[in-house]
């Protein structure tokens, strides 16, 4: 592989990066990070990602957020949660990992696949589409296997929910074409 | 025992003979099911924790507060739906901010989370020392001759310090309960291996997986390999028919999940109103054989 010298501006650096992400839920170790290498050397989807999940964090520290969220590695994760069981400092890179999502998806930079998810909770409760044709379908289904109805969530509440902790803002404003391409 | 059943959506919605196949050996085992009426998508651990934790813890502790209007304990047959509520639960139990931040919103629509109601996996329940005497009871067609493995996939047991279930390096909760059922179970060294199905924004993650996955399999003559979550199941069994087309080997494993082996275990008709073991890509009909099973 060439190799590439990589120069980076003090001005670039966002100083409190590291506390934007400690301070939120699951992720109050982040600072305890050795730069071991352990997680990346457990991690499920590593020859695929562009910065390896201890680099990952290296650059969480430093303060460098658009290369983290340019990085492929925030979206191809597994979720496997392999860095987090095997840190020696209990660092739960696979929390940050989540957080680092949601930083992006602040940004208008979302995945399709997520945002078809949300609006079948939304309109469904469920991620899987449960209405019209689809509906009458799996009930027939369920029915052959003698299994009791459904009875589906008040989709006011889900709404309600979705709203009060501020992702329904993010989703219009993604839809009213602030959003970005996806960069994975 | 009474549990809040807790569906979630692929299950119910897209897999029912699984959900089928759980309620009978439930029945069988005298584990008392009470439906979560207005329960929701758990919310999905990848795609919803991903656009907003707050949103995914909020959603996942208005769940758990209906087991809590029913004072009773959860149960999951699903590993995502398992992974979502019981994070959601220890998460909130341990801090106080996220904590009083959900039961703002929640006590706007009126529920409270107040952590009572603890969250179980079908897997855990059924491992208990006194279920597992129960099973082995209950065994009328013994998988006897068949070597199975099991994938306990990695919503189920990592992290341990969050979900406490069974060794993340070396699980053996889901191969006690096989070998009651009278089946072999062998090690094998891609075990703990990760799916895919969560990565699915680069398909190459999944297909390679699949294959280290099922190539191993092969290698160690398995009969089927038997999972606990929905999304592994159906990653192993489309991924799995892919990969024996594409070889000149014979590949095909069938991908079983725990529910329904234990219900064929029982003696319960496998192409019935209780399960249907070939509503599958993989269609385990030398499996069938083997057992003497007739459809
Ligand atoms: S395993 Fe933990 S301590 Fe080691 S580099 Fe990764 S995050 Fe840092
Ligand atoms: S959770 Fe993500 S980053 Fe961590 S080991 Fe698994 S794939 Fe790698």
């Amino acid at each position: 592989m060439e190799k590439t010298q990589e120069i980076i501006k003090s001005t670039d650096l966002i100083s409190d990066l590291r506390y934007q992400i400690s301070n939120q839920i699951g992720a109050k170790s982040l600072l305890a990070c050795i730069q071991c290498g352990i997680c990346s050397s457990s991690c499920t989807v590593s020859e695929y990602i562009d910065l390896q999940p201890h680099r990952v964090v290296a650059c969480l520290l430093l303060g460098l957020k658009d290369k983290i969220l340019n990085s492929n590695a925030i979206w191809y994760c597994s979720l496997c949660h392999r860095c987090t069981e095997r840190c020696p400092k209990n660092v739960d890179y696979s929390f940050i990992l989540a957080l680092l999502r949601n930083m992006a998806v602040k940004e208008g930079n979302m995945p399709p696949e997520y945002e078809i998810t949300i609006n079948n909770l939304l309109e469904h409760g469920f991620t899987v589409p449960y209405a019209g044709m689809m509906k009458k379908s799996i009930d027939r289904n369920r029915e052959k296997f003698n299994l009791p109805e459904i009875v589906t969530p008040n989709l006011e509440e889900i709404e309600f929910i979705v709203k009060e902790t501020g992702l329904k803002k993010i989703l219009e404003d993604a839809k009213k074409g602030k959003k970005k391409e996806v960069k994975t | 025992m009474d549990y809040a059943f807790f569906l979630g959506c692929m299950i119910p919605l897209r897999s029912p003979q699984l959900e089928a196949a759980a309620r009978k050996d439930c029945e069988i085992l005298g584990i008392g099911l009470k439906e979560m009426h207005g329960a929701s998508c758990c919310p999905d651990p990848v795609a919803i924790q991903s656009l907003g934790i707050e949103t995914w813890l909020t959603i996942g502790a208005r769940n758990l507060c209906i087991a809590e209007k029913m004072g009773l304990n959860v149960m999951t047959i699903c590993s995502g739906c398992f992974e979502t509520l019981k994070t959601v639960h220890v998460m909130l139990k341990r801090d106080k901010r996220y904590f009083d931040m959900v039961n703002e919103i929640l006590g706007k629509i009126g529920y409270e989370f107040r952590g009572t109601s603890k969250v179980y996996h079908i897997t855990e329940i059924l491992s208990d020392k006194k279920m597992l005497e129960k099973i082995k009871d209950s065994v009328k067609v013994p998988l006897e001759g068949i070597t199975l493995a099991s994938h306990p996939g990695c919503h189920l047991i990592r992290p341990s310090k969050i979900l406490e279930f069974d060794d993340p390096e070396r699980p053996e909760v889901m191969d006690k309960i096989l070998k009651t059922l009278g089946a072999e179970v062998k090690q094998y060294a891609e075990k703990v291996t990760c799916c895919g199905y969560c990565a699915r924004l680069n398909e190459d993650i999944g297909d390679n997986l699949c294959e280290i996955k099922f190539n191993d399999l092969v290698k160690n003559q398995i009969d089927a390999l038997i999972t606990v979550c929905p999304a592994c199941t159906s990653q192993y069994d489309l991924h799995g028919r892919k990969i024996a087309r594409k070889s000149d080997k014979p590949m095909e494993i069938p991908v079983i999940h725990l529910p329904e082996i234990m219900a064929l275990a029982f003696g319960i008709n496998p192409k019935s109103e209780n399960m249907d073991i070939m509503k599958r890509a993989i269609k385990p009909r030398k499996l069938l054989e083997k057992l003497k099973i007739e459809i």
